[in-house]
């Protein structure tokens, strides 16, 4: 016989209040790991995100908020207040290339989809794109649509078939390599064809721009503002206001996993209490035999933790499952749309960390339960029926 | 030299304090032979399960002291006390207190364990304890597929797992009918042939006349009472 082994078997006595104290907290760490887990995917994809815009400014409309940077990075549709004039002037500024971008919103069977008016040849040789298979766009003003790489898989969608954009059918002319971004799940056409489709003629949603020299960024941000009365965003600083939006989402779900796990534990406390009680007597024999309160205080102790680290084992693997199966249900909207197809990014310290929580938990939890039982005097508990 | 193996000296415990205080012992003096066979006997509620916890170590006197084994206990941490009793006292308790999830071998390692000995030694010794009490085809019964007889063999079992000098004993036959009583007081009775002290709380005049000396307790005194010792004789 060891500790261990005796604890074991008080804890399997009763096993329905087991399972049930042991549920509590499984629910409890799975949903504080599925945030974690959906938390570290969404700061990765921003991260990328945001690498693969591939611009050191940004040009937004004016009186853009963080809201606006988010949907640049996701995709999202933006308001079209930047004119032709607006686009020309910026791109006349020596030393930087400029590239519009008209971001809309279709729906592909009824699935929301990011459509991109780009101007082809610009856009493919700022993102270094590839096409897999079809044709890149032949011309600036070439009437079809080239798909992202996860888009044209998802809907079945080759060159030579056609896809519904604002009730048009537009020809598939290719298929872009994967990224790994949000450009997989875009559909890009050629500017003219996006702006006569969403009727927004001469009129971009945001210019990307990359300078030639880096250490003058802030430089030509100014020489932008001079040109245009348009909103100038550095890349780190869109950077830093998404990660911001992004990470108090984050942590407003992680304060309610937070209150998951708080219940759980009292689950504990009122689990060990009740068996501090059952076992009064039991306490007191073991103390006849010779075990000091240390001991006792002990194998109560360890019981607990045992709760935590099955908890946080169970809570762990839950909490997986969850946000992979979680993540193509919540990407609907701004905040976490970064997390589409990211399960790649749980770490295995996070999981580790969890598990470590969670025995500290059960442990906390233990600390009253166990110092009752072991302040119990021999004969007290001895003589309790 | 004394062959006491306990000694107490005016031995005083009290309960409680003002209108509800308690004398449970008013000075208890006396000496325990090491190897001898001794009852406790006397009225429900005048002091014998007391004397009990405090010759056991379960308790803390109020007053005076106890000695076991040479030591003084009320000197003693509880910690310290925990061990004397893992060592020097096995304890054996009218309703056999065996953990009820836990087999009857596993009952024995529990007290081995406690005092420390390595799990891989726990089993041998078990099963050596078991045979000692005819039991060694119970070893994976759990207490609630034995008898009553049986479960109180396990637990004097349990309570010479580290072979202490003293078996502590409150009405270790109370709860058995009288075959089940017999089989405990003969495995007793050899126990104490084979030198462990035994110091036995009982009501009953037929076991009390088997042992070779007797604690009168009344009114938290010791009484001494020749007549009635004399009658006990007569039943033995």
């Amino acid at each position: 016989m060891t500790p261990n082994k005796l604890v074991f078997k008080n804890i399997t006595r009763r096993r329905g209040r087991f399972i049930f104290t042991l549920l509590g907290i499984v629910i409890g760490m799975a949903s504080f790991v599925t945030f974690m887990a959906l938390g570290g995917s969404l700061k990765s994809e921003i991260e990328r995100e945001s690498a693969a815009l591939g611009a050191n400014l940004v040009v937004t409309p004016k009186g853009s908020c963080a809201y606006e940077q988010v949907s640049i990075l996701t995709g999202e549709q933006l308001p079209t207040t930047i004119t032709a004039e607006e686009v020309a002037s910026i791109r006349a500024i020596e030393g930087i290339q400029a590239i519009p971008y008209l971001a809309e919103r279709s729906a592909i069977d009824s699935r929301p989809v990011s459509v991109m008016g780009i101007l082809p040849a610009e856009t493919k040789e700022f993102k270094g794109w590839q096409i897999t298979a079809g044709a890149y766009f032949p011309t600036e003003n070439a009437d079809g649509a080239v798909l992202g790489s996860v888009l044209a898989e998802q809907f079945k969608l080759l060159p030579g078939s056609e896809v519904r954009i604002r009730g048009t059918m537009i020809p598939v002319l290719g298929v872009l390599e994967e990224t790994g971004g949000k450009d997989d799940l875009t559909v890009f056409l050629s500017m003219p064809v996006a702006q006569q489709l969403y009727k927004q003629q001469d009129r971009v949603s945001y210019v990307a721009v990359r300078v030639d020299k880096i250490e003058e960024v802030d430089l030509y941000a100014l020489k932008i503002k001079d040109q245009v009365s348009l909103g100038v965003v550095s890349d780190k600083q869109m950077l830093n206001s998404v990660l911001g939006i992004v990470g108090t989402v984050n942590m407003t779900l992680q304060l309610i996993a937070a209150v998951a796990i708080l219940a759980a534990a009292f689950g504990i406390v009122n689990t060990m209490m009740t068996a501090t009680y059952e076992r009064k007597r039991e306490i007191g024999i073991l103390q006849a035999m010779g075990a000091a309160r240390s001991t006792i205080f002990k194998l109560f102790m360890l019981e607990s933790a045992i709760y935590g680290l099955l908890g946080g084992i169970g809570g762990a693997l839950l909490g997986l499952a969850g946000s992979h199966f979680a993540a193509p249900y919540i990407s609907q909207n701004a905040a976490t749309s970064f997390v589409k197809g990211a399960q790649s990014s749980i770490d295995p310290l996070m999981l580790l960390g969890a598990v470590l929580f969670s025995t500290l938990v059960a442990i906390v939890s233990g600390l009253y339960p166990a110092w009752k039982a072991a302040k119990l005097s021999p004969v007290e508990a001895i003589s309790y029926e | 030299m004394s062959n006491a193996i306990i000694k107490t000296q005016n031995l005083c415990k009290q309960y409680g304090s003002g209108a509800t205080l308690v004398q449970a012992l008013r000075g208890v003096d006396l000496e325990i032979e090491r190897g001898s066979f001794t009852c406790i006997i006397g009225p429900s509620g005048h002091g014998k399960s007391t004397l009990m916890h405090l010759l056991g170590g379960l308790d803390q006197p109020s007053g005076g002291s106890v000695a076991i084994d040479g030591q003084e206990i009320s000197s003693l941490s509880g910690k310290d006390l925990a061990a004397l009793r893992a060592c020097k006292i096995g304890f054996v308790f009218q309703f056999f207190n065996l953990l009820q999830s836990l087999t009857a071998t596993e009952n024995i390692e529990v007290a081995l364990m406690l005092a420390g000995v390595p799990d891989a030694l726990q089993q041998e010794r078990a099963r050596e304890l078991l045979k000692l009490v005819g039991l060694s085809d119970k070893a994976g019964a759990k207490p609630g597929q034995l008898s009553g007889g049986q479960q109180q063999r396990v637990a004097i079992a349990r309570a010479l797992a580290n072979d202490p000098p003293v078996l502590l004993m409150d009405e270790p036959t109370g709860n058995l009918d009288s075959a089940a009583e017999a089989e405990v007081m003969a495995v007793l009775e050899e126990l104490n042939r084979g030198g462990k002290t035994l110091i036995l709380v009982t009501h009953s005049n037929e076991i009390a006349a088997r042992a070779g000396n007797l604690i009168r307790v009344r009114d938290g005194l010791i009484e001494q009472n020749p007549a009635l010792d004399q009658q006990l004789k007569k039943i033995a």
